[in-house]
């Protein structure tokens, strides 16, 4: 049985066993991205936890009484769901398992109580044409053996959530095929973060890497609650344009409360870019290469670390397909034409000036 | 007028006091008038800074004219470039305006759209060999016109050979009005020849460049300059022959160190005469000579400018400066196969990020569509503006020391005074005062007092400064070369506006092209007239109001340049690419809003100049 397997051990092949997003990291770092160490909790830990203790059974049995056109009752079983699965534990020997795998990542570092994030990888997740994306939960700055495994469990049942049990209905996708991973990996403290993509996604052109970021965690930037700075970087000539917002507030780790809260950006961060010219073209050809490693365009969240010195702090902690232009780009943008065809357009046609 | 919102009409224009009587140096064409102000006012005249930044010598005008009709017939009779009509030119206190005409009606873009596929298609599948015969043909129009003979002097009496066996029959007084009319038929042709694919090269660019803008909407200007740019162009042959003579100079120190020396040019070549070596080195320097020193030391356009074969301090200033690189171990040549390679290369990988296979076979096409006829747009320019241009230069002097010498005007020079309709009656004059015989007085008396109050008009125009536009600002615009060379685009067309409210001491930032990447701080020199060239300093940004490929050399000294005028295939921003300097044309204001010493940012990516510091 392997329960638990390593990112840099499990790329596309394994999706089954460590979902989408698992898998992805996987690939990233076979690509030679530099990627947060970590490992994924297979879906066969899901598998066991659910069959062991008769959960699977009671779940099944919940949901073929509940009304699920209902709103009301469908959250009601969602709730019980959850909680079913909160109260239940882990074979022991899969939680000793993960601690003692949890244990060997601090060890990396050199730290007891390592921070790390837990986040879950559907089966079903991020495949084209079945955006799952976003449905299940992260939980970040998670320390110790005990927590981790809770959030685990937390991880693996947002597959009940009232919005994913009825997305399944309507996509018909059977409860019991849907299976679920969890990722453990090291938390990035980051001094900036956000996303970026291989093509530019206002307009589609394939020449330029978009990259979208602001000061502290890359959740200001993912969520849009805060104005990014914007950097657009031709792939070829690697020249920067830069946009830089007005940056008013940021998402740092608060460590007397032990959670990710929302502050106000001192005032001197706020006009200034979030990151410098140097990281912004290493962050462009992270990005040309993950785009050259999967062939398509890539939507790709990263984060630099407060810690590292430049090269050494920047990482990548997602990459999935563009969704928008991949789709509609497959048509010829300029009709098939001919040089001379073109030709006899562009004689015919006047420059506008207008005024 | 700096009240109102738009840019003056025509007839609206004031002109200082001591610029009355500029009207009669020009031919009546190029008078605004109020029998054509209607036509007048709908059209938007600007200033051309590109070919004609500085006050016009009448005579000087010739290229003009001959441009004018040249360029807008290829367009409107020719290849019939549909949508697209002629560009006109006016007179405006002795600086040149000019203005692409309005669309013609739309049955005649129908019927041109027919001739146009028919004929320039033949052009573009035919283009390698066409450039060819091209080049063969204007190099014999250029040949004849050297080999005109000017009589240095009108005899006393007829040599005995004119009569003898049999009795000529014509003799030096027409000689001379002939070989004048030859002269201006010559250039006029000549002309005529230059625009034969220019209009076709320059449609090519607007659609390679369309092109890259649809496949990449971001894709910058100046990429898709470099793009298109070669880098075996004619126009630096001048200076490759320079290195190659430096080179040959560094080798051996007896040539070097005379050429080395602060001693004027002549004095050098003097010297070398002296030994072996030197006649060596200068058997050398006479092949290099013809034609590729036939280069003007400006654009071309006027005649002050003068050429390397006239101002012999030009290119034995560069010679000297080279061979000291030579020995401080500095490379003094462009890596020119580095340079296509890297163009090479560019393509291939925007060509790699293009989604699908029937883009990627449209961007080919096109694409080697733009690079066979392009090389049109850089190569013809040596040969037209410098090599054909500089013997015209050198057969009017010669008309200018003919008219000294029968004593008709003061200089060589002020020939350039009058107009090429006016010369021939000054020529005139003096043949008829030789045939009358002896105590007959010309009109010398009428010439040179016109001189002498053309020259204070000139003096007083250099001081004038123009406004940029006149007129009503077009809405849509189709001739090429009005927004390839001149780069006139809704966002010019407002900044002029803006700018004639501007204040030159409050202004902080410059918008141009972005003609060549690159982004530099430094020192700025403005010259504003060719002769301050030489004060350039190792490191400084040149402001001028247009840059040629013929101070090409002096593109190894400066970090950046920025102009007034100028779209992205203009003379600085080619020259620019190449030496990989920083650039940004057509500011429009440049040279009134900067000061020599001024720390300014220029950003070649954007376009954009910060002025930092004020000197």
């Amino acid at each position: 049985m392997s329960y638990i397997l390593w990112f840099d051990k499990a790329g596309k092949e394994a999706i089954g066993l460590v979902g989408g997003k698992n898998a992805s990291l996987g690939e990233l770092i076979k690509a030679d991205i530099p990627v947060p160490p970590g490992f994924s909790v297979t879906t066969e830990v899901y598998s066991e936890f659910l069959s062991g203790g008769g959960l699977k059974e009671k779940i099944e049995e919940i949901l073929s009484r509940t009304d699920l056109q209902d709103v009301a009752s469908l959250e009601n079983a969602s709730k019980v769901i959850r909680q079913l699965m909160a109260e239940a534990s882990l074979p022991k020997r899969i939680e000793e398992e993960i601690s003692s795998n949890y244990q060997a990542l601090a060890q990396v570092f050199d730290v007891h109580d390592l921070p790390v994030a837990v986040r879950s990888s559907a089966t079903a997740e991020d495949l084209p044409g079945a955006s799952f994306a976003g449905q299940q939960d992260t939980f970040l700055w998670v320390k110790g053996s005990d927590e981790v495994l809770e959030k685990i469990k937390l991880c693996m049942s947002s597959l009940f959530t009232p919005r994913a049990i009825s997305y399944r209905i309507k996509m018909g996708f059977p409860h019991e095929k849907v299976l679920i991973s969890v990722g453990v990996q090291k938390i990035v403290d980051a001094r900036a973060a956000g996303v970026m993509f291989t093509l530019n996604p206002t307009n589609g052109d394939p020449s330029k890497v978009v990259i979208e970021g602001n000061w502290g965690l890359g959740e200001t930037v993912v969520s849009g609650i805060c104005n990014p700075d914007k950097f657009v970087v031709d792939k070829v000539i690697m020249v920067i344009e830069r946009m830089v917002s007005l940056k008013e507030c940021e998402c740092i780790y608060d460590p007397v409360r032990g959670g990710v809260i929302h502050v106000d950006t001192t005032p001197e961060r706020r006009e200034i870019p979030c990151i410098e010219d140097q990281e912004i073209l290493e962050l462009a050809r992270y990005a040309k290469r993950i785009e050259e490693y999967y062939g398509c365009s890539q939507d790709i969240e990263w984060a630099i670390d407060k810690h590292n010195p430049f090269p050494f702090n920047i990482y990548m902690v997602q990459s999935r397909p563009e969704t928008v232009w991949s789709q509609k780009k497959k048509e010829p943008v300029l009709g098939k034409k001919s040089a001379y065809e073109l030709l006899m357009e562009k004689a015919l046609t006047r420059i506008k000036i207008s005024s | 007028m700096a009240e109102k919102k738009g840019f003056p009409m025509p007839l609206e224009v004031e002109y200082p006091k001591e610029l009355e009587g500029w009207e009669e140096m020009y031919p009546p064409m190029y008078m605004f008038s109020k029998d054509r102000k209607e036509w007048e006012e709908k059209h938007f005249w600007f200033h051309d800074k590109i070919h004609a930044p500085e006050a016009m010598y009448p005579l000087d005008l010739i290229f003009h004219e001959a441009w004018q009709i040249s360029l807008s017939q290829y367009t409107t009779r020719v290849f019939c470039i549909p949508p697209a009509q002629g560009i006109a030119q006016r007179m405006v206190g002795c600086y040149m305006y000019i203005t692409p005409v309005a669309p013609p009606p739309p049955e005649i873009i129908g019927e041109k759209a027919g001739l146009f596929q028919k004929r320039v298609f033949y052009v573009f599948d035919h283009y390698d060999e066409l450039w060819g015969v091209w080049l063969k043909k204007f190099k014999a129009l250029g040949e004849e016109m050297n080999n005109i003979k000017v009589p240095e002097e009108f005899p006393k009496f007829e040599s005995d050979d004119t009569v003898f066996p049999e009795p000529r029959g014509y003799y030096t007084s027409f000689d001379v009005i002939n070989a004048w009319d030859k002269l201006v038929d010559l250039m006029i042709k000549g002309w005529q020849y230059h625009f034969q694919y220019l209009n076709l090269a320059y449609l090519a660019y607007l659609l390679f460049a369309d092109i890259c803008r649809k496949l990449f909407p971001g894709l910058s200007e100046s990429t898709i300059g470099k793009l298109v740019a070669g880098a075996y162009v004619q126009m630096f042959r001048p200076e490759e022959e320079l290195c190659r003579l430096a080179r040959l100079a560094a080798a051996v120190p007896a040539v070097s160190k005379i050429l080395k020396s602060d001693i004027p040019a002549d004095k050098k070549i003097e010297s070398l005469r002296k030994t072996a070596e030197g006649n060596d080195w200068l058997v050398e320097y006479e092949k290099s000579k013809d034609p590729w020193f036939f280069v003007s030391c400006g654009s071309g356009w006027f005649h002050y400018e003068g050429s390397w074969t006239t101002k012999l301090e030009i290119p034995f200033g560069y010679l000297k400066g080279d061979i000291e690189r030579i020995e401080k171990g500095e490379k003094i040549e462009r890596d020119v196969p580095s340079i296509d390679k890297a163009r090479a290369e560019l393509a291939e990988e925007y060509r790699k990020l293009i989604k699908t296979d029937e883009d990627r076979k449209s961007f080919d096409d096109t694409y080697r569509a733009v690079r066979t006829i392009y090389k049109y747009a850089e190569d013809h320019l040596f040969w037209v503006e410098h090599w054909f241009h500089t013997i015209w230069f050198d057969k009017v002097r010669e008309f200018g020391r003919l008219l000294v010498k029968s004593g008709m005007l003061k200089g060589v020079d002020d020939i350039y005074l009058f107009n090429r309709f006016e010369v021939p009656l000054i020529i005139e004059d003096m043949a008829t005062t030789w045939a009358l015989g002896e105590g007959v007085p010309s009109r010398f008396q009428y010439w040179q007092t016109k001189a002498e109050k053309r020259k204070k008009i000139l003096d007083a125009a250099k001081k004038w400064n123009p406004i940029p536009a006149l007129g009503t600002p077009p809405e849509e615009i189709a001739e090429p070369f009005t927004v390839m060379l001149w780069g006139i685009t809704t966002e010019k067309v407002q900044d002029w506006l803006k700018g004639m409210a501007v204040v030159p001491g409050e202004v902080t930032e410059l918008k141009g092209f972005a003609s060549s990447a690159g982004v530099v701080e430094g020192k700025v020199r403005v010259v504003k007239h060719l002769e301050e060239i030489t004060k350039i300093e190792q490191g400084e940004i040149l402001v001028c109001p247009t840059t040629n490929p013929a101070w090409a050399p002096i593109f190894t000294k400066i970090k950046a340049s920025i102009t007034d005028i100028g779209g992205l295939t203009s003379h600085a921003a080619i020259v620019c690419r190449e030496y990989g300097v920083p650039s940004v044309t057509g500011t429009g204001i440049a040279t009134n809003v900067l000061k020599t010493g001024d720390t300014v940012k220029v950003d070649g990516n954007t376009g954009i100049v910060k002025i930092l510091k004020r000197a």
